[in-house]
């Protein structure tokens, strides 16, 4: 057995180099930890079968209760709990995922508190703006980890901290699965083992708690498919390649989207999560071909059930059991809302960007919808004898 | 609410792993000329640290094979810490290498199969030559991101058995951390997170603090989808659980853990704070006795605020069983604090119902060909099996010493059948003159306790327990009194049933005023136990760890009910250089019996 990882060598390199960080060896990081720890959320939410966590890591960045995380499989459900640092246990709720920048904006919900309304939670939080204007980290930095990995932590227990250099700043080739995965922004590679399930949505800090970026997923390096330990800069922007209708003529505009820009107008509620594609005109819809399992409740989860063959779906590799999550970045929360959404949103020709669960994993794929097949003549009822 | 049972990996090294190697490192380009002083004191301290443990790091070897664990030394007689899983392959006899190379021959002497502890004894190659050791930190004073050391032989790297070091941070304490679905079978209650790299082969190492005291013993580390290697995430038994076992494993018990006859857990996983409660509880256990019911809230359990399952699991344990802790807790707006004697959490085989469905079996991995042939080692001589214990030799060692330390107080062994004590008595409401009288000389053993009435019991012909149990309300003292004197006087000698040492338990003298003290932690004194068995009658006797006083006793007419306890202080001269309590307090349940203050001991 050989050791692969590439992000290896080149952190041994970088902690010889960063070793005379001034006093760091004779400073421990008990008040850094504490004090960040109270900064930070248990989120729990979807999965917990199929080896799919149910649980993972946010960060608190507002005295009201707004919570970064990563745009995961565990925000697809009504029913997200997070766990506060002194142990109460409160609801929140999505406000807005972007997927390009695999981020994730959620709010405390308090009862009796309507949607937007102050909560009065005043807890200590992350001065995300006052982040983004520090300069970024180097390689050989020191950092530590705040997590929730393995779900360790419950309730007021403190999350995982673990210390480590940054070993890189680079852009992030990574896959899920066999899917690439959707960011491809630079990314700080660190040496500490950060990434173990449950840690996305963590908090890499520098040596004083100084917020520095997002740990990333559990996801493999395309280039020596060994895992990856990242964080997503607080700075990150990506620029990406949509399509934009004007006029009945299709062109293609680059846009760069940016954390910053996501947190700033996702906590006022002014962030609309991009599509790569314009929306269709309201009508017939576009046709995707899957069938669903019988939708038997109010709010039947987007199961698939069968594809049929040929059809978009089949195309985009869409298989049964896989669940539909996102569609362009907008939570599905149930058949009847995929439905809805294809109907109001695309029609024959559009490409949509779907998020599916598929065992443990959240995979995007994209599908370009096709033209609805005429409805079959109903057979009719045998004659009875 | 319990975590999802992520596999948790026992760090065995295996001759497997060894093919896992060093992989080649580029040489680090020159230092920087200038190195911050701070940082180059810290760097000298840390070296400083890690050369004075180093020698006390142990390589556990089966004998005459392959290193399979790690351990530490600590003390100068050679008696180290390793995990109970370490221990597993080797069986009792085997080999410990040090860093100065040597490789000694090695016993192992107690065990916690629950906690993953084992004691196992080193030879000296010459006669009393003592071992270099390490000293016993607090793992209470340990704090998130606090640095670590890990030291052992991860991978059996160093055939040399020079110890490997890793060095990272604390990154969280009072971890609880089940092994599988099966509570109770093995757990890491209370136990040490790090993130310094363990692997391996680093099971039964120490862990370090910066200062290089012992914080706990590495064991685990966590992982799922990744290879059996660090993971990032190590776990470490904190030495302060192990130190309330280590009077056990000194005296070769094979220890159980402790259960509070009750289960309890957070009452709504959905209120806002989590609230633990009394879910379900055995009427015939001791914190039943207590006062405690169903849905009693409990506020702290030994001094620790019961804030969630996670912890109540943790601080229960970190005892053995048959241990004595305080516990708080609220029914309604009532706050009442008892001491709860903890019940044993493996349930013995004698209390299976016929029949009835046995519980599983821990996994034993054996060997192919079952367990390895006795190995030709000096270290066999120091082996005696026994059921419950781990090694009984060290009991009977333990013991000896006990009882010599105690010697030092009198020795009642010659002569002295028949013992008088007059002086007063006080029960409350009712108080006056007292006098005893245990008679041994004669072919029936008496004792006459006259206090407002006289009361009489032929020890050994009155089998009825309520008989035994007399004068009413006290439990049995006439009983007790009977069995000190027998202690005293025989030598062990009179206890057929059982004559061993106990391990180490917490003791509590009530406050001689009778009044509730502030906190029964305060009361605490740590005490060596020697057990006995006579006729039907069990007593436990709590000697102080400092001086070997006899502090008091408990005797058991029954399994099952409340012991008499007998509190001994005022010790004074009592004839001939034989000291004796001048003061004993009788205790029966939650409440006083009566303090007998004697004035005049007679023996003859």
């Amino acid at each position: 057995m050989h050791i692969r990882s590439g992000t290896l060598v080149l952190s041994v390199v970088a902690a010889v180099v960063s070793a005379p960080a001034r006093g760091a060896a004779a400073d421990p990081f008990n008040e850094v930890s504490d004090k960040t720890n109270s900064k930070m959320v248990k989120v729990f939410g979807a999965g917990g079968f199929s080896r799919l966590n149910n649980f993972g890591t946010g960060i608190v960045i507002s005295p009201d209760g707004h919570i970064l995380t990563v745009a995961s499989q565990l925000l697809d459900t009504s029913d997200l709990v997070v766990h506060l640092y002194d142990g109460r246990r409160l609801r929140a709720e999505v406000m807005v995922v972007e997927p390009e920048l695999d981020a994730a904006l959620l709010r405390i919900r308090v009862e009796g508190k309507k949607p937007g309304e102050p909560t009065g939670l005043d807890l200590p939080y992350f001065d995300f703006a006052e982040a983004v204007k520090r300069p970024a980290a180097e390689p050989g930095d020191w950092i530590l980890g705040f997590t929730n990995q393995f779900e360790i932590a419950l309730r007021d227990e403190p999350l995982t901290v673990q210390r480590g250099v940054i070993a890189a700043r680079t852009k992030l080739s990574g896959r899920v699965g066999v899917f690439d995965f959707p960011y491809t922004g630079e990314v700080y590679v660190v040496d500490a083992i950060t990434n173990n399930p449950g840690a996305a949505g963590g908090a890499l800090t520098d040596r004083k708690g100084n917020l520095l970026g997002i740990i990333g997923r559990e996801i493999k390096n395309t280039q020596t498919e060994t895992g990856i330990n990242y964080a997503i800069p607080v700075g990150a922007k990506v620029t990406i390649t949509v399509k934009v209708k004007e006029k009945d003529k299709e062109e293609e505009r680059t846009l760069t989207l940016s954390l910053p820009d996501f947190v700033a107008r996702g906590m006022k509620g002014e962030y609309k999560p991009t599509r790569r594609d314009p929306a269709g005109r309201p009508g017939d819809g576009g046709w995707s071909g899957i069938v669903f399992v019988p939708n038997i409740l109010s709010r039947t989860p987007a199961y698939v059930e069968d594809v049929i063959p040929g059809s978009p779906a089949a195309k985009a590799g869409l298989r049964p059991d896989d669940l539909i999550s996102f569609v362009d970045g907008e939570p599905i929360v149930s058949i009847t809302a995929f439905q809805d959404f294809l109907r109001v949103r695309t029609r024959p020709g559009t490409t949509i960007r779907v998020d599916v669960r598929r065992g443990e994993a959240l995979q995007t794929v994209e599908m370009t919808l096709g033209v609805h097949p005429p409805k079959p003549t109903p057979v009719p009822p045998p004659k009875k004898p | 609410m319990s975590r999802s049972p992520f596999r948790l990996l026992l760090l065995l090294a295996a001759p497997a792993v060894l093919g896992l190697a060093a992989c080649l490192v580029p040489v680090a380009s020159a230092r920087p000329a200038a190195v911050d002083k701070l940082v180059a004191d810290a760097e000298a301290e840390r070296v400083a640290v890690i050369q004075k443990v180093s020698p006390a790091v142990v390589a556990v070897c089966i004998h005459g094979g392959q290193a399979v664990g790690s351990g530490v030394v600590i003390d100068p007689e050679g008696y180290a810490l390793t995990n109970h899983h370490v221990v597993q392959p080797t069986g009792p006899i085997m080999q410990c290498g040090l860093a100065d190379g040597v490789l000694y021959d090695a016993v192992l002497v107690g065990q916690d199969k629950i906690g993953d502890v084992a004691l196992v004894k080193l030879l000296p190659k010459q006669k009393d030559k003592p071992f270099p050791f390490v000293q016993l930190g607090d793992s209470d004073k340990v704090r998130i991101g606090d640095w670590s050391l890990a030291m052992g032989n991860p991978f059996s790297i160093a055939l040399d058995f020079t110890p490997t070091v890793t060095y990272g941070l604390v990154s969280g304490t009072n971890r609880y951390e089940p092994l599988g679905s099966r509570p109770g079978i093995s757990e890491y209650t209370d136990c040490i997170q790090v993130d310094t790299s363990i692997n391996p082969g680093n099971s039964g190492g120490p862990l370090f603090n910066a200062k290089g005291e012992l914080i706990g013993i590495n064991g685990r580390i966590n992982f799922e989808k990744r290879v059996r290697i660090n993971s990032g995430v190590g776990y470490a038994i904190s030495i302060n659980q192990i130190k309330n076992f280590l009077g056990h494993f000194y005296a070769g018990i094979d220890t159980d853990h402790a259960s509070l006859g009750a289960s309890a857990g957070s009452v709504d996983d959905d209120s806002d704070l989590a609230k633990i409660v009394v879910k379900q509880i055995l009427e015939d256990s001791d914190a039943y006795r207590r006062g405690l019911r169903d849905g009693d809230q409990l506020i702290s359990f030994a001094g620790r605020p019961m804030t969630s399952t996670n912890q109540y699991k943790n601080i229960l344990g970190t005892f053995p069983k048959e241990w004595r802790v305080p516990l708080l807790f609220r029914r309604e707006n009532e706050k009442k604090e008892v001491l709860v004697r903890l019940q044993n959490i493996t349930p013995a085989e004698k209390d299976q119902p016929a029949g009835g469905p046995m519980p599983p079996m821990p996994p034993r991995p054996m060997g192919p060909g079952g367990p390895p042939p006795r190995p030709d080692s000096p270290a066999a001589k120091l082996h005696k099996p026994k059921p419950g214990y781990t090694n009984f030799y060290f009991n009977e060692i333990q013991r000896d010493k006990l009882l010599t330390g105690a010697k030092k107080h009198g020795d009642f062994t010659a002569g002295a059948a028949t013992w008088t004590a007059e002086g007063r008595y006080d029960a409350g409401e009712r108080k006056g003159e007292m006098r005893f009288e245990v008679d041994a000389g004669k072919e029936v053993a008496a004792v006459v306790l006259r206090l407002n009435i006289e009361h009489r019991l032929l020890p050994l012909e009155q089998t009825d327990p309520r008989q035994q149990a007399e004068p009413i309300g006290s439990g049995g003292l006439m009983m007790a009194l009977y069995h000190y004197h027998r202690f005293l006087t025989t030598e062990g000698k009179g206890f057929e049933g059982e004559f061993v040492h106990g391990g180490s338990e917490p003791f509590y003298p009530p406050p001689a005023d009778g009044g509730t003290p502030k906190s029964l932690a305060a009361l605490r004194v740590d005490a060596d136990v020697i057990r006995t068995k006579h006729g039907s009658v069990t007593c436990k006797w709590y000697f102080a760890k400092t001086d070997q006083k006899l502090l008091g006793l408990e005797t058991f007419i029954s399994k099952d009910t409340d012991p008499c306890e007998l509190y001994l202080s005022d010790y004074k001269d009592a004839g001939n250089g034989r000291v004796l309590p001048h003061r004993i307090e009788a205790r029966y349940g939650d409440k006083r019996y009566a303090v007998l203050t004697v004035s005049k001991y007679t023996l003859k």
